[in-house]
């Protein structure tokens, strides 16, 4: 994103976070529709991953077709609701998050060495990290250092403000998150894209991907426990995070195998994610050889 | 004892008054009392246990003393109220600015009960005070105990009501929420020295001086993050002035949830409050002193009854940049002068817990109890018996 892109999400942002939601959700839901139609690489992107996925839409265009506007519509709300966080009264949007698997929240507590919570780029997890630290516990984000600076502070105050840690994929950023880890809070991550382009070629659906095994090593060197969460949108605009049961890295003596293990495990849980979601799982990315 | 807190403030926006009546509350129910909140709110949703809070009127925002005060003015409380407090049977009205209309005057003036007022304001001058003071007399009567939270709100008071009794009891200060060793905003603890401050935007806060000091200690403290919590009508100005003079590493975060905010203090290394005047008390000054953090402020009279220069603080004069440029860069470039004014800054943050100024709190409701029990009961006249038969 350029300099004039930044400041045309600036206006953008600063008219959304005054809208009421219904409404920043109607702006949301036709621009949504414009990308939809318009955008030269995205639409072709997310397709492709989605026939990855969801082998069975290669078979069926009129259902790719439904999904991929579907997927476009969440994601814009999922924007819309990054973009009225700043104004946003989180104690009051506590209602909105409904939680699953509490006990797998729990068990991890019990083990005293903080949650590695591992995810996919899916439904509002901005909108759910945010609610959870303000109202829950604190977290912090393991996450890409965006471009241009400007756009990447904004990210980061915002979250901030709501108790989220944003922690950049670094060597200072990996101290913190082994910091944060230490004092037992919960670190957010996902795997399902190699940003730092450093990622290990492993099997996602079945085809060779690079996937990220940072998290699967920090497990191993601590001995934290990883814990898969799907989060998604409900019908009625409301959010839900789905615990999983935890994944223990176990170490045999081989790094770089017990690292492949741990993160096969991850995978297969957030493959059962998308699967079952696949209109919210918002990947217009490169993330297999062969897409547009 | 059944005690009823009134607070003129809308509920729902945040605020020093409110979140004394929200502690009081919670303190007074920990120790064993039944309490009640009843004030204007315009949101539903307060954040408080809606069997205790009773939202009366709709608030809106009339400028007060430099700042915005956001009070229902409605005329029609006196039914709603009344019903109310027949059915709670209070024990104890407590009255949060009882001048303050509509809602604390109409229920002191129907109150039969045992009625106690704490004052929080301070200002230079009041108007309404002045030429009220015929109008306002007759209530301050009604009160059976009054309580200043600082020796400058005392004082403003009695500039207008000379012969008034009030005892002092400041405000006090949750140390299970405001203490050191919470989790940081973690990307906030890198090698920049973070300078935290806390409040409304609006003038009387005294950020633009802030800024200005901020700006021009700049070359003399090379790592430096200026942290600033808080919203309010200035804040377009804030960041238009920050944007033309370019000024690196400062974090607007905007208002932040009252979970968070403790956080926030534990990622900072020095708290200023660079108000320029009409500040009676400063919690914000208990909360940096209960988080362990060394302070830079003015003089006002609400902070100096809170401070001790020298031992918790530097000092500076209100709407004076420079001098508090040159404090912050004394206290910048000094660890150890740091470490020295936090670990008294702690200590002394114990005297204002919760628990012992709750405690202090329910001794006045005693007194007031005992001083209404010795009112002479009113005679019943003929025409009041007239009317009832």
């Amino acid at each position: 994103m350029g300099e004039w892109t930044w400041r045309a999400f600036k206006i953008v942002q600063s008219i959304v976070e005054r809208l009421p939601r219904s409404w920043a959700y109607a702006v949301a839901v036709l621009a949504a529709r414009i990308a939809w139609w318009f955008s030269p690489l995205a639409r072709p992107r997310l397709e492709f991953n989605l026939k990855i996925a969801c082998p069975e839409l290669e078979r069926d265009p009129a259902e790719l077709r439904r999904i991929s506007k579907l997927n476009f519509r969440h994601h814009a709300k999922a924007y819309a609701d990054l973009m009225q966080l700043p104004r946003a009264r989180v104690e009051s949007m506590r209602m909105r998050l409904k939680v699953q698997g509490w006990e797998h929240v729990d068990a991890a507590r019990a083990e005293g060495k903080g949650a590695l919570v591992v995810s996919c780029h899916m439904g509002s997890y901005e909108v759910v990290a945010a609610i959870w630290s303000a109202t829950l516990a604190p977290v912090s984000f393991f996450a890409e250092e965006l471009e241009p600076r400007a756009l990447f502070e904004w990210y980061r105050d915002t979250r901030a403000r709501l108790g989220i840690s944003v922690l950049t994929l670094d060597h200072g950023g990996i101290r913190k998150v082994l910091e944060a880890l230490r004092d037992q809070e919960m670190v957010i991550t996902a795997i399902d894209r190699d940003i730092t382009g450093t990622g290990y070629l492993m099997p996602f659906f079945g085809k060779l991907a690079p996937i990220p095994l940072g998290p699967a090593a920090i497990a191993l060197r601590l001995g934290t426990p990883l814990f898969p969460v799907c989060v998604y949108r409900l019908p009625d605009d409301t959010y839900m995070a789905e615990g999983t049961p935890l994944i223990y890295a176990k170490s045999t003596g081989n790094a770089r195998a017990d690292q492949v293990s741990a993160t096969e495990q991850l995978l297969r849980r957030i493959e059962g994610f998308i699967q079952r979601h696949p209109e919210q799982w918002h990947v217009p990315h490169r993330i297999w050889t062969g897409s547009p | 004892m059944r005690v009823g807190l009134v607070s003129p403030y809308d509920f729902a926006s945040p605020g020093g008054v409110n979140d004394h009546v929200r502690n009081l509350a919670v303190r007074l129910q920990e120790l064993g009392h039944e309490s009640r909140i009843f004030a204007p709110s315009s949101r539903a949703d307060v954040g408080f246990d809606k069997a205790r809070f009773y939202r009366i009127g709709t608030p809106i925002a009339i400028p007060v003393n430099d700042s915005v005060a956001r009070i229902t003015l409605s005329f029609h409380l006196a039914n709603q109220v009344a019903a109310i407090v027949a059915d709670e049977r209070f024990d104890v009205l407590h009255f949060h600015e009882p001048l303050m209309p509509a809602l604390p005057m109409t229920m002191l003036r129907m109150s039969t009960t045992a009625n106690v007022g704490t004052f929080h304001a301070f200002a230079t001058s009041n108007v309404g005070y002045y030429y009220g003071r015929l109008l306002l007399q007759p209530y301050l009567t009604h009160l059976h105990r009054a309580i200043a939270v600082s020796e400058p709100a005392r004082a403003f008071v009695n500039r207008y009501f000379p012969e008034f009794p009030m005892r002092v009891i400041p405000n006090g200060i949750d140390l299970d929420v405001y203490r050191p060793g919470l989790a940081p905003i973690r990307h906030l603890r890198d090698d920049n020295l973070n300078i935290l401050f806390v409040g409304r935007l609006e003038k009387r806060k005294g950020l633009g001086d802030l800024l200005r000091a901020y700006r021009a200690m700049g070359s003399r403290v090379p790592r430096v993050r200026l942290i600033i919590v808080g919203d309010g009508p200035l804040r377009g100005r804030v960041e238009s002035y920050i944007a033309r003079h370019r000024l690196a590493n400062v974090v607007m975060a905007g208002y932040v949830p009252d979970s968070v905010k403790p956080r926030y203090y534990n990622s900072a290394d020095i708290f200023c409050a660079p108000a320029t005047g009409a500040e009676s008390f400063g919690i914000v000054l208990l909360e940096a002193l209960a988080s362990g953090l060394p302070v830079v402020a003015t003089e006002v009279p609400g902070y100096m009854s809170v401070l001790e220069p020298g031992r918790d603080s530097i000092t500076v004069p209100p709407k004076n940049w420079r001098e508090l440029a040159a404090s912050l860069v004394i206290l910048a470039r000094d660890p150890q002068l740091r470490t020295r004014l936090a670990d008294y800054a702690l200590e002394k943050a114990r005297r204002y817990s919760w628990k012992l100024v709750a405690s202090e709190v329910v001794e006045i409701y005693q007194d007031a109890r005992k001083a209404l029990a010795a009112e002479p009961v009113p005679t019943l006249e003929v025409s009041s018996v007239h009317h009832a038969v």
